[in-house]
């Protein structure tokens, strides 16, 4: 009983809130409780983070607890480095306002942090390489013409198409707006049909996919 | 079947990935040893990007520079930013740069750096304001719209709205002349949804390549009134400000990977049609 009570007190409240961000929308700027809704839900997801952030500690804590193999001893490394980073931003947000004045938190963003996150970007450029190698054949029309609109589109994108050949960037540039964006148009205007039809399931308390169920059920 | 066996078509078809990354790793030196340097042509949705920014804004307009992008997209989308954000200064707008990315901070203290010269004879808090990260969602770039206050009561630094002189008649959406949103995701698409249809506030993408495709229909649309496509992007703005800078020497090695690209995919396609044939 109090299961089906929790439960449809969420469809009550998301049903409520709907409705609210709804009517908003037509009176944008006049109604203070959509507003209010707003606020709260940013401070919620602000919330949120400092729990995500406690739950990744705990469940690495329990990994060192259990000495899970293969797992345990990287469960310490995050712990080191979540402490470090937490407490040299907590440091330099308290002497100077600003986290990134502490010199260790500058440290460990500019550098590690940096060039970790660039270099792991831009292996992805070796893979879409081989990738295309291997996945590229004319193995029938479709193939073929897919393959052909995206040599002139990737040398389009390329100073050195337009001195190959005058045509390359003209006939990319018509793939790109004649050929793809007619096609994403239909995309997204389909994607927006489907959230309004996943709205009013919301609405209605058939979507239970945000409370873990899954509809019918 | 073994490598032995394989007729030179076949072994054409099947060259080894870790070539093409060796292949692709020294190709992409070249252009760092000795620069290969090709007429950039200017593309319809950067070329609008400058004009819009130009036509738009006047001397004293509040701009909002959105950093939805991360440390790993700086390659892409930083050259862009940085010349967008220059282009804002030389026409005498003030610029609030905000973040939905946790390393916003870092980012900001990039823009920084690579706009010295004008950041230089700017006041903070007179010309240009820094309110830090708020998180990465939509209710809060809806609240944003209808008020600043609600979502930053003081900047990055602690000082209150009310006491940084550019925001005392600043909240609203409608306050602010255009927004201009660097984005890796789908940030991009809040700002279309709650500031540009609601308020009508103009807004602009400077994105990875790979959203040029997604942000294309709203910019032929008129939804966009510009778009940065990736480093591409990034080195028509600096062709349009006249700075070639980092973006213009890094189309040396756009060029190399695109055209190895293009080598590789012909070269299996020969392979594969002569090993079917035989």
């Amino acid at each position: 009983m109090a299961e089906v009570l929790r439960r449809e007190v969420v469809y009550l409240i998301t049903a409520i809130v709907t409705v609210i961000m709804f009517i908003e929308f037509f009176f944008v700027g006049t109604w203070n409780v959509a507003e209010e809704l707003r606020t709260w839900a940013t401070i919620i997801a602000n919330i949120s983070l400092g729990l995500g952030a406690v739950r990744l500690l705990s469940e690495h804590a329990k990994n060192i607890q259990k000495r899970r193999a293969g797992v345990w001893p990287f469960s310490i490394w995050l712990w080191i480095i979540f402490l470090i980073t937490i407490l040299s931003g907590l440091a330099g947000y308290v002497t100077t306002h600003d986290a990134m004045k502490n010199p260790l938190y500058n440290w460990l963003f500019r550098w590690p942090y940096t060039s970790l996150g660039q270099t792991l970007y831009a292996i992805t450029g070796f893979y879409i390489f081989s990738a295309a190698y291997r996945a590229f054949r004319a193995r029938n029309i479709d193939a073929a013409l897919l393959l052909i609109a995206g040599c002139f589109v990737i040398l389009t994108n390329a100073p050195i198409g337009g001195v190959i050949w005058g045509g390359i960037p003209v006939i990319g540039r018509w793939f790109l707006d004649y050929g793809q964006a007619p096609a994403m148009r239909c995309f997204l205007i389909v994607a927006a049909f489907g959230m309004l039809a996943y709205g009013f399931r919301a609405l209605l308390g058939r979507e239970r996919g945000f409370y873990g169920e899954v509809a019918g059920e | 079947m073994s490598e032995e066996e394989l007729t030179f078509w076949e072994k054409l078809a099947r060259i080894d990935r870790r070539v093409f990354y060796w292949i692709l790793f020294i190709g992409l030196m070249i252009p760092f040893i000795h620069p290969i340097v090709f007429p950039i042509a200017i593309s319809p949705s950067t070329r609008d990007l400058y004009e819009g920014i130009k036509e738009m804004v006047e001397p004293g307009d509040v701009v909002v520079m959105n950093i939805a992008f991360g440390v790993d997209a700086w390659p892409e989308c930083m050259p862009a930013f940085a010349a967008c954000t220059k282009l804002l200064i030389k026409e005498g707008a003030k610029i609030i740069f905000w973040g939905a990315y946790y390393d916003v901070d870092m980012t900001y203290q990039e823009v920084l750096r690579r706009c010295e010269d004008y950041f230089k004879n700017l006041k903070y808090g007179e010309d240009y304001v820094y309110l830090g990260y708020y998180p990465y969602q939509e209710a809060a770039v809806a609240q944003l719209a209808a008020s600043i206050r609600s979502i930053f009561k003081t900047d990055n630094y602690g000082t209150p709205l009310d006491e940084i002189p550019m925001m005392k008649n600043v909240d609203k959406a409608t306050d602010i002349k255009l927004v201009l949103s660097g984005d890796t995701g789908d940030v991009c698409d809040y700002y279309i949804r709650q500031w540009r249809i609601p308020y009508g506030t103009p807004v602009a993408e400077i994105g990875i390549a790979m959203l040029g495709s997604s942000y294309m229909p709203y910019y032929r649309s008129g939804v966009l009134f510009g778009m940065s496509v990736g480093v591409r992007g990034g080195a028509e703005l600096e062709k349009l400000i006249g700075e070639p800078a980092e973006a213009t020497i890094r189309m040396g090695a756009i060029n190399i990977s695109h055209i190895l690209v293009v080598i590789a995919v012909i070269l299996a396609n020969i392979g594969y049609f002569a090993s079917r044939r035989k």
